[in-house]
């Protein structure tokens, strides 16, 4: 492979490091299992490197590989989500940015998001940055309606589980 | 508000605290490293299998009692079936191969995930085919044992002379379909714990976007 590749690809996701940590941050609960996952992610996005073209963003394109990685390609399952170990800690919410309330109702978000399956945490993850519902459905294989509704129910089951 | 609205505007933050900040030397060490994905193991299990199907349909042929084997003269009969074998083996890994190439982690995850488990099926299929295979040439071994077989012909006529000829080709018929019975839900229990391990998590996941195309 050559150098000038290696040197265009590690400097973009460099860059953009944050959102493959945002994937780990969803797809497991500790750092051994984030680490794990962001150098799979990392290998995975080097190999499908020289195939991406520039005609997408480099951000995009990470969305895809990253989640395709943590749903499917990832295999070291005994490492991954457990809510009962759920470490808030990881996450390193600052108590003093918010009320008492609105700090533990967000705690509870992301306890109620680590209990969703993967399919419905990419859902999230996407919706969480702000993709659009044609961005979600073609990122998941599914139709833009079928994103719509699903992700209705997503909202729904959060819902219960934070209010049971 | 909406709950997930207030998870987006926390989610936003993106302060040095929160999340770890590789340097561009740490993350070169990374790409360096080995890939342990679903995808690399199942290509391994997937040679492993085609290697010892291969092993068990073919190398047969070299042992012992092929040698006695070789006494009944039933080429016309065991060479096609050879042959079968390894016309077999060449088509199904060929399309193990082309279906392999086609995984890529830049699909959208429906399509990877079928075409991950359509790999997975080609090998399946090869199996299958293996299975079918073992029980149809016990059948036929069988059957040409009963014709050119010594020993066998010397059983028949001693079963004969007793009046249990009948009797005799029953039991034999029926401890053979017992034993390639058991070998075979021997060999399908194995793939079934292997693949229900192995591929828990993809397939339940591709079930789940499945669903919502209902």
């Amino acid at each position: 492979m050559n150098k000038e590749l290696e040197h265009s690809f590690v400097e973009q996701l460099e860059k953009h490091q944050n959102i493959v940590h945002k994937v780990c941050r969803l797809y497991t609960n500790n750092q051994d299992a984030h680490n794990d996952l962001f150098q799979e992610i990392t290998i995975q996005l080097w190999r499908a490197f020289p195939k991406f073209r520039g005609d997408a963003k480099f951000s995009t394109w990470m969305y895809r590989v990253g989640l395709n990685t943590a749903i499917t390609l990832y295999r070291k399952s005994k490492r991954r989500v457990n809510t009962q170990d759920f470490d808030a800690i990881q996450f390193k919410i600052k108590a003093d940015e918010y009320d008492d309330t609105e700090e533990e109702q967000l705690k509870l978000l992301y306890k109620a998001v680590h209990q969703l399956n993967d399919i419905e945490k990419a859902l999230v993850f996407l919706y969480l940055e702000d993709k659009n519902y044609k961005e979600i459905s073609e990122t998941m294989g599914i139709s833009e309606v079928n994103a719509r509704v699903k992700m209705n129910r997503v909202k729904k089951k959060l819902r219960t589980i934070l209010n049971p | 508000m909406d709950e997930l609205e207030l998870l987006k505007k926390d989610w936003k933050k993106e302060d040095a605290s929160r999340y770890p900040k590789l340097t561009y030397n740490e993350i070169y060490k990374m790409i360096l490293k080995k890939s342990s994905s679903i995808v690399k193991w199942i290509f391994i299990i997937s040679i492993l299998e085609f290697v010892l199907w291969s092993a068990i349909s073919f190398g047969l042929k070299d042992a012992e009692y092929n040698k006695r084997f070789d006494s009944y003269h039933a080429e016309n009969i065991i060479t096609p079936f050879i042959v079968l074998g390894y016309i077999v083996l060449a088509y199904f890994f060929y399309k193990f191969f082309m279906n392999y190439k086609n995984i890529s982690a830049t699909d959208n995850a429906k399509v990877l995930m079928e075409n991950i488990l359509k790999t997975r099926r080609t090998v399946k299929q090869y199996v299958g085919f293996n299975l079918i295979y073992l029980a149809l040439s016990s059948f036929i071994i069988l059957g040409i044992q009963f014709n050119r077989d010594e020993e066998m012909l010397g059983y028949i006529e001693n079963a004969s002379a007793n009046g249990e000829l009948l009797k005799f080709y029953a039991v034999t018929i029926l401890v053979t379909v017992a034993a390639v019975a058991i070998l075979i839900a021997l060999i399908l229990g194995f793939y079934y714990l292997i693949y229900g391990i192995l591929l828990k998590r993809l397939n339940s996941n591709y079930k789940e976007l499945k669903k919502l195309e209902l």
